[in-house]
């Protein structure tokens, strides 16, 4: 190829996130603003900015220096290449392929294995559709990057297990009381935590949220934003035995709830299970309560535990991640290698080759065994000249382009495509599948599989 | 070797299949074995109704109370049992305890004499039909009420002791679904369990003309039924759920297990094989 694959981008782990937010690229057009010409050495770029990670892929011409893409991003974000080079890092080639592959599949990102990152990768992509920046490399490149992304989270266990305090609390609710649209929750106070824990617990399905605050006011407004209902503090022992889940996070200096406390609540509730999630320091709740038939306790150490063994669970499964990445590297790097003319056209021929022997045969056997070998001969040397005559237009065509515009990737691959030259297995419904694309979000909050991106101590990729 | 020998190996063959299967599916973490597991046992369970049918067939004057059959039908009733909860209930898991009761009882009916003995006639035989057909589903019943209870209390420990849930155990079910299936089998089984013994007693009036005759079988079964009762009446009038009742009811079969070997083969009983 007679072009170069840039990756040049700065992440949570090389910036600041004061040099992440003024050198966002968000609302970016290449185009508009110059990087890509019909004329100029850029022919393709994609922007990728998110809150942890702002990233330009391009396809320059050989020989074009890497600075040229970082002054336009400098420029673009109205600030200097010497404050933002230091916290870049430059891949190019297939290192570039394999960055994009590993970024796709969340080994990149802050909280490993998140599902976020792909769909912020698919709204770059469709940015730089829109904006016509984005043709045969990148479109190959990001289409590759999607598949590759499904695979590792498909073949991998790499995102099955909760990483968040909050939604570690919610798979354990799970595990205790499976589907949960039967089942209320309770917030005693109104941290944040206990907060997002509630918001996992209303995708997951919680029939109510009730809220009990020492301010009332602001349990009611925290009961608002979960169509839940607000309890005063006074009436909470009362008003324990509708609850079947329990986030806990007063400022409390003592236990506000012990294992005395219980018993008559469960008697009252016919012993249905009842999960207390503890994440207030110092604790709220007595550990005896777990003690008790039925009563299952989790505090903040418990939970943190959890996720600690679940991001170690992650890490292992990074390392078969990683060979996935490397061998769909490889493969992409065939492709790539493809998109000089050379190949193609060998391909071309060898296959048009392929298929007139293999229609020869067919009619050689139907002539039968006493055709004449002059006869045999003569239909062999047609059926080449035929093949060489067939395909002599369509590379001249591309012999043409290569020479008139020095890059004629898009015809090259084009041409791949239409005689299926990579031998691609293509599924049938890929015509409908194209019909009906989905709009994707482009926000960092809640990942759609109930996730972990969203709770305090992480963020997304 | 004959027809009729062939349908027994290959039934012990299936049941061996799905037995070894379903847990290698379940801690290997593939469902295809599990489903193959499903495949074998209803495999299996086609043949041994092949050969039971063909048993009453050839015997006319056959009666429940010789060994082989015994445990043939109750090996075939405890399938029937496991492929109807599965399929209305979607509790699959129950296959953990189901295939290999039924290959073990199957394996039994296979070394057990066969002795024919007259079967009842008329009303009495209804009777003793109720009394074999009711308790064989108790029991099957009982079998999948502790397979749900050793369950729960498996992963109940690990959630009390804040254990990690990896491999096999984060796929399985819920605490709840443990709890609901283990109900749900006891509050049928108690039922059935009573009406098994009653429609005994009754068939005892008919034949020894005299509902109790103290026979050991009889006394092991009513302090059985009086513990199965208590579970019962704490599960639906105190709210008994989780731990304790998982615990009662495991108990209960096991005692139900000893009961069938113990005193049908050891004591002096009517129920003697």
């Amino acid at each position: 190829m007679d072009q170069t694959l840039y990756l040049i981008g700065l992440n949570h782990k090389t910036a600041g996130v004061e040099i992440r937010e003024s050198y966002a690229l968000t609302d970016c057009d290449p185009r508009a603003q110059g990087l890509v010409t019909d004329t100029g050495p850029i022919s393709e770029a994609v922007l990728l900015s998110t809150c942890n990670r702002v990233e330009i892929m391009a396809v320059a011409d050989q020989g074009t220096p890497p600075e040229v893409i970082l002054e336009f991003w400098a420029k673009a974000c109205g600030g200097s290449v010497g404050t933002l080079a230091p916290h870049v890092y430059i891949h190019q080639g297939l290192d570039a392929v394999n960055h994009v592959f590993t970024v796709a599949s969340s080994l990149d990102s802050m909280v490993m294995g998140e599902p976020q990152i792909l769909g912020q990768l698919k709204d770059a992509y469709r940015n730089s559709v829109e904006h016509n920046t984005s043709r045969v490399v990148l479109n190959r490149l990001l289409h590759k990057a999607f598949t590759v992304g499904k695979r590792v989270r498909t073949e991998t266990a790499i995102a099955s297990s909760a990483v968040s305090i909050s939604y570690a609390a919610v798979e354990l609710a799970k595990k205790i009381f499976g589907d949960m649209g039967d089942n209320t929750a309770l917030l005693i106070g109104a941290g944040e935590m206990a907060e997002l824990a509630a918001m996992h617990l209303v995708n997951a399905g919680i029939k109510e949220v009730l809220v009990s605050n020492r301010t009332f006011t602001r349990a009611e407004e925290l009961a608002g934003r979960f169509n839940g209902r607000a309890i005063h503090f006074n009436e909470l022992m009362r008003r324990l035995p509708e609850a079947d889940i329990i986030i806990s996070s007063t400022g409390a200096t003592e236990a506000i709830i012990h294992a005395k406390d219980i018993k008559p609540v469960l008697k009252a509730r016919k012993n249905r299970p009842m999960f207390f999630i503890d994440i207030a320091v110092p604790r709220d709740i007595d550990p005896d309560v777990n003690a008790l038939d039925n009563v299952y306790l989790y505090d903040i150490d418990d939970l943190k535990e959890v996720v600690e063994e679940n991001l170690a669970q992650r890490r292992e499964e990074a390392v078969k991640a990683e060979a996935i990445i490397e061998s769909e590297t490889a493969q992409f790097a065939l492709w790539l290698e493809s998109l000089d003319l050379k190949p193609t056209i060998v391909d071309l021929l060898e296959q048009g080759e392929d298929i007139g022997r293999r229609e020869l045969a067919k009619t050689l056997k139907r002539l039968g065994p006493d055709l004449p070998p002059e006869t045999e001969e003569a239909l062999e040397t047609l059926v080449t000249s035929l093949v060489h005559k067939l395909y002599h237009e369509p590379i001249n065509f591309l012999k043409r382009r290569t020479q008139e515009e020095g890059k004629a990737g898009r015809f090259i691959d084009s041409t791949r495509r239409m005689f299926n030259l990579d031998h691609e297995q293509i599924p049938t419904d890929a015509h409908a599948r194209r019909k009906n694309v989905v709009p994707l979000r482009r926000d960092c909050t809640l990942p759609p599989d109930g996730g972990d991106a969203s709770d305090s101590e992480e963020n997304n990729g | 070797m004959e027809f009729v020998n062939l349908i027994e190996i290959a039934v012990v063959a299936l049941y061996l299949s799905g037995a070894a299967l379903y847990p290698a599916g379940m801690l290997g973490r593939k469902p295809m074995l599990m489903r193959l597991a499903g495949l074998t046992a209803g495999g299996g369970f086609i043949l041994h109704t092949l050969r039971i049918a063909l048993m009453f067939a050839s015997t006319k004057h056959m009666t429940f109370t010789q060994g082989g059959l015994y445990f043939s039908l109750m090996a075939w009733v405890v399938l029937l049992v496991f492929f109807t909860i599965s399929w209305r209930k979607k509790l699959e898991f129950m296959a953990l305890a189901a295939s290999p009761l039924a290959l073990l009882l199957y394996l039994s009916s296979i070394a057990l004499p066969d002795s024919v003995v007259k079967m009842p006639d008329n009303l009495s035989g209804l009777f003793f039909t109720l009394h074999i057909g009711s308790l064989f589903v108790s029991i099957s019943l009982l079998a999948m009420a502790f397979a749900a209870g050793a369950l729960f209390l498996h992963i109940e420990k690990k959630i009390k002791t804040k254990e990690k849930l990896a491999g096999f155990r984060k796929d399985l079910p819920s605490l709840n679904t443990f709890d609901l299936a283990n109900k749900w089998a006891v509050n049928w089984g108690f039922p059935l369990y009573s009406v098994g013994l009653l429609a005994g007693f009754v068939w005892g009036r008919f034949t020894w003309g005299k509902l109790l005759t103290w026979d050991p079988k009889e006394i092991v079964s009513l302090l059985i039924w009086m513990l199965y009762a208590f579970l019962f009446h704490q599960r639906l009038a105190q709210g008994w759920r989780g731990g304790k009742a998982a615990k009662l009811a495991m108990l209960v079969f096991i005692f139900s297990i000893a009961s069938l070997v113990g005193v049908n083969f050891l004591t002096q009983s009517h129920h003697n094989f």
